[in-house]
């Protein structure tokens, strides 16, 4: 896995939800709650982390933004557009990949472009050297099946990126995989974060995973969600894994703590 | 050292292909131990009608290839096998393509569901072969009558697979197709269907076998042709070696037919492949 670097540059997109709603008649299924009142604003290329308890709404926000599902009312504006629905525009990562078993992982990462009929030479060129950025020029002509947790988490990063999106949606996209492959996806998100500018709204119920990442962390309360407080982290970057144990850290996770237990 | 050297040599075979040849060699000695069972005790009970020998079995087989049974009127053996095949061809086909159409319209639709879905599961269980009397009365004992009782016998098998297969696509699956920009209609086609494949086809095979069932019973009751007729023919005549080979006939063949199912299912999921 080398350093990220991309000639595909996206211009990162600024979020804005006013007083966001969404309840959920009977057959509520797991994973979805209940939003009452969402205020939130992330500036163009910022990273912002969702963080609280599950069932607190955090996922059907994000599910709101991608254009999966709609609010009741309020407004979810991206970029200077009103969210209508899903569009490539917004990259979704999620929890597990979601790459098409049947396509190898050179065709997953081409099934955007091919999709839109936007399928050129400069292209697939974006696209091999994607796979070069992701460590993945190897197992292009590789099932997902054929590929390791990790690996999978990287082709579907190369997937969504060959869109060139503003904003990237992140539902726990680590959750699944063990400590030590997490702590390398997290330090390779960040490396690309930190060389291309991109907004990225990012899920999380780790306390530690959001003050790694976050510019800001916002800190959503028990069902029925709505915004307790959005946290400043105010760590200096670039952040490493190894910055988890100082003092300034461990006071940051305190103050998002004290905020989850208020 | 020795021992190093002699694991490497083993290791150097692909490890897939080693055991794809070890099932080949113990299914080819289980059926030669069978085959020998069966010349035993053949030659114990020594009365060809009641069992012949797999020798008398196999030259009344070889006769039969090209000469016709009854010598009046009759037909080969070749010939009655390809009238069995292009029945069971048309309904399968037919039914397949019906079954993939109803299912995927319940799936898209709540209504065609409700409505489809008491109908489909008051028909499933059924046995096929009780329509046979029915389907001759309506259809007569032509082809049509074969090709409809194989069609509903294929239906609604093919139907609650499809619908199975494409109500267990994860939904991360089209809302990732969404999102990167790919229009309902072709995540329709292209993500929801396809990631159902492998499922109508695990279908599809069972639905194979229940047509074989069918078109054989069929045969026996209202036909001119076909290897089902040719077996009870062979029976009426206490030609017993001539039964076995309509039976090996149709052994092959339905073994044949699922190697094809089986072959587009490892061509559709890369899973299987190994």
């Amino acid at each position: 896995m080398s350093a990220p670097t991309l000639t595909a540059v996206a211009t990162p997109t600024a979020v804005r939800l006013r007083d966001v709603r969404k309840t959920f008649r009977r057959r509520r299924r797991e994973g979805r709650a209940a939003l009452d009142g969402i205020d939130l604003d992330v500036a163009a290329g910022e990273f912002l982390c969702l963080l609280g308890p599950s069932g607190c709404g955090k996922s059907t926000l994000l599910n709101i933004l991608a254009g999966f599902t709609s609010a009741d009312s309020g407004e979810v504006v991206v970029g200077d557009r009103p969210v209508t629905g899903p569009g490539p525009d917004r990259g979704v990562l999620f929890q597990t990949p979601m790459l098409f078993p049947w396509l190898t992982t050179w065709q997953n990462v081409l099934y955007g472009p091919k999709s839109r009929g936007a399928l050129t030479p400069a292209v697939r060129d974006e696209a091999a050297e994607l796979l070069e950025t992701v460590g993945l020029a190897d197992a292009r002509d590789a099932y997902p099946h054929e590929l390791s947790g990790g690996m999978r988490h990287r082709a579907a990063f190369a997937r969504v990126l060959i869109n060139r999106p503003g904003l990237l949606l992140m539902d726990e996209p680590f959750g699944a995989l063990d400590a030590i492959t997490r702590a390398a996806m997290q330090r390779f998100l960040l490396d690309l974060w930190q060389r291309h500018s991109m907004t990225i709204v990012f899920v999380t119920h780790d306390v530690e995973e959001a003050t790694l990442l976050g510019d800001r962390v916002a800190v959503l309360s028990a069902p029925p969600g709505g915004t307790k407080d959005v946290v400043e982290i105010g760590l200096p970057r670039p952040r490493r894994y190894e910055d988890t144990d100082t003092l300034a850290f461990v006071e940051a996770k305190r103050r998002i703590r004290e905020v989850l237990e208020r | 050292m020795t021992t190093t050297a002699a694991v490497a040599a083993v290791a150097a075979v692909p490890e897939p292909r080693r055991h794809r040849w070890r099932r080949a060699g113990t299914g080819a000695a289980s059926l030669a131990l069978v085959l020998i069972a069966w010349e035993a005790a053949a030659r114990v009970i020594g009365d060809a009608v009641t069992l012949p020998t797999v020798t008398e079995t196999v030259s009344v087989l070889v006769r039969y290839l090209t000469e016709t049974y009854p010598e009046v009127q009759g037909k080969t053996l070749i010939q009655n096998a390809l009238i069995s095949t292009a029945r069971i061809l048309a309904g399968f086909l037919l039914g397949s393509l019906a079954g993939l159409a109803l299912g995927s319209a319940m799936a898209g639709s709540r209504v065609v569901r409700d409505l489809a879905d008491p109908v489909i599961s008051v028909i499933r269980p059924l046995p096929p072969i009780a329509f046979i009397p029915l389907f001759v009365v309506w259809f007569g004992i032509g082809e049509t009558s074969k090709i409809a009782l194989i069609f509903f016998g294929v239906l609604p098998i093919v139907t609650i697979a499809t619908l199975g297969a494409l109500d267990a696509v994860p939904d991360g699956l089209v809302h990732a197709s969404r999102s990167l920009g790919a229009s309902p209609l072709r995540t329709m086609l292209h993500v929801r269907l396809r990631a159902a494949v492998p499922g109508i086809i695990t279908g599809a095979r069972i639905a194979m076998g229940g047509a074989w069932t069918s078109i054989i019973a069929a045969e026996m009751i209202a036909a001119t042709g076909g290897v089902g007729f040719l077996i009870l023919q062979a029976g009426n005549y206490l030609q017993t070696p001539l039964i076995f080979s309509g039976i090996a006939f149709i052994a092959v063949l339905g073994f044949a037919f699922d190697g094809l199912l089986r072959l587009l299912l490892r061509l559709a999921d890369p899973t299987v492949r190994r």
